[in-house]
């Protein structure tokens, strides 16, 4: 039986278990790697969810701590906003 | 540690060294890839990934409509779908001056070869980019060959290939030194005292090309300027080409085929001289100001990152492609924010030169020694 192992990392992509495995197979050893091989992280969340679990399975692949994974950047704006609510910034 | 050895080094892991070192592995060098990061880390994986063939240097527009065949077969190419899409580029003019330099650069481009480069009027305009505000609008420069592809895929594309023809990739190794001996080039050598020896040293620094210059004494004039991006989430594609915009409170910005986001940025004045990846908020609702202007329709529509990054400017906005005064060691840098566009040519077009051993320079106008004085006026 082969072992399943296409779970959803990356919601926001749909990235799997599988394809980030693959990526750190590739030689991948940064999550910041890690996304812009897979895409993981790069969605509507911005890595909310999977920024751990990426590191995690960075971590477990390298044989370190998952704290010694530096996450990926976080960018602004923090959370989704419409073109309009930006456009309506005055600077006083 | 024994140095390790290869036909040729490459200083940089993004489209231009990677598409070098492909052409070069291509033709049975043994090539290294010495990164000072990740693949794509510098300047190319901060790009907005169009690429178009509208210049006014009759090389830069010769070497696009190369890159765009390139990048048409490139799937095949390489073995990975690289997003290539020709959605056109539509270069908008809002005054008569701007009309008058389109109406002569179209008519220089078509002369270089550039067939299916025309000027279209405003209600052509606003059928090529429906939902498009064409106030004030007198007509554009419209290309449809042009296009754009996913940055990311092309770079892995290539260093796919290269790994496959034997040669490899050193991320997070940061030359410091270029050794050389006699006169010839002879290797690198990383902050972490490992060397990499070879005949053939390519400077693909990009924004980092001057400091690399350096450590062999040749002077590369190459600045970094920070240029800012955001993109969106994805929509149903809109079927709009890349807008530009130069007005200064223009940008441009166009929509992925394959995923549907929008992404975009503009030139800031005055510009920002350096090298740095910070954001600003102003570019945050900024760019969305010049967004919703020209398409008002995408005012619903989510911005979910921005993001920085460099270009490297040469005084005339010109790239450079050349050897230097030291034997086996060249420039390919200074793509003044066409690399990714420029690459794969460039790439192609660098390695037959130094199979050449640096005696066919194809580009004269893109020599290291020269007068900077032809300053491309479509930047």
């Amino acid at each position: 039986m082969v072992h399943n192992t296409d779970k959803i990392v990356c919601r926001c992509e749909d990235i799997t278990e599988s394809e980030i495995l693959a990526a750190i197979a590739q030689g991948a050893t940064t999550a910041d790697e890690v996304k812009r091989l897979t895409r993981a992280g790069m969605g509507h969340c911005q890595g909310r969810t999977c920024r751990r679990l990426v590191n995690q399975m960075l971590a477990r692949a390298l044989g370190q701590k998952p704290e010694g994974q530096r996450p990926i950047t976080q960018r602004a704006p923090l959370q989704p906003l419409t073109i309009k609510a930006l456009a309506e910034y005055q600077e006083s | 540690m024994s140095a390790y050895k290869a036909d040729a080094v490459i200083i940089g892991g993004g489209i231009i060294g990677t598409a070098c070192g492909y052409y070069l592995s291509q033709k049975g060098l043994k090539v290294a890839i010495v990164e000072q990061g990740y693949l794509c880390s510098g300047s190319t994986g901060r790009c907005i990934g169009g690429i178009r063939q509208q210049f006014t240097s009759p090389g830069s527009i010769k070497l696009m409509m190369e890159s765009v065949k390139h990048f048409q077969n490139m799937e095949q190419e390489l073995g990975t779908d690289v997003h290539w899409h020709n959605g056109g580029y539509l270069f908008l003019a809002h005054s008569p001056e701007k009309k008058q330099a389109f109406l002569s650069n179209i008519a220089v481009q078509q002369a270089a070869g550039l067939k299916d480069v025309r000027w279209v009027d405003a209600d052509e305009c606003r059928e090529i980019a429906p939902g498009m505000d064409a106030a004030g609008l007198l007509g554009g420069s419209y290309c449809p060959s042009d296009g754009q592809a996913y940055p990311f895929a092309v770079v892995q594309g290539y260093a796919g290939k290269i790994k496959e023809s034997g040669g490899s990739i050193h991320t997070f190794s940061k030359v410091s030194h270029i050794l050389q001996q006699g006169g010839k080039v002879t290797g690198v050598k990383t902050d972490s005292g490992r060397e990499f020896s070879a005949g053939v040293v390519i400077n693909a620094a990009g924004p980092w090309s001057k400091d690399i210059g350096q450590m062999a004494g040749i002077e590369i004039p190459v600045e970094a300027e920070r240029h800012e991006a955001l993109i969106t989430e994805g929509v149903e594609y809109l079927n709009i080409p890349m807008l530009v915009d130069y007005r200064a409170d223009g940008g441009y910005f166009q929509q992925y085929k394959h995923n549907g986001q929008f992404i975009g940025c503009y030139s800031p004045v005055p510009n920002v001289p350096g090298h740095s990846a910070d954001s600003t908020f102003e570019f945050l609702h900024q760019m969305p100001k010049r967004m919703l202007k020209l398409v008002p329709g995408l005012k619903d529509l989510k911005v979910i990152r921005q993001w920085a990054g460099s270009y490297e400017n040469t005084p005339d906005g010109n790239p450079i492609l050349d050897r230097t005064g030291l034997d086996g060691f060249y420039t390919v840098a200074g793509m003044c924010g066409h690399g990714f566009m420029l690459g794969p040519a460039m790439g192609r077009v660098a390695a037959d030169l130094i199979l050449s051993g640096g005696k066919d320079l194809p580009y004269p106008e893109f020599a290291l020694k020269r007068e900077f004085s032809q300053a491309e006026a479509m930047k």
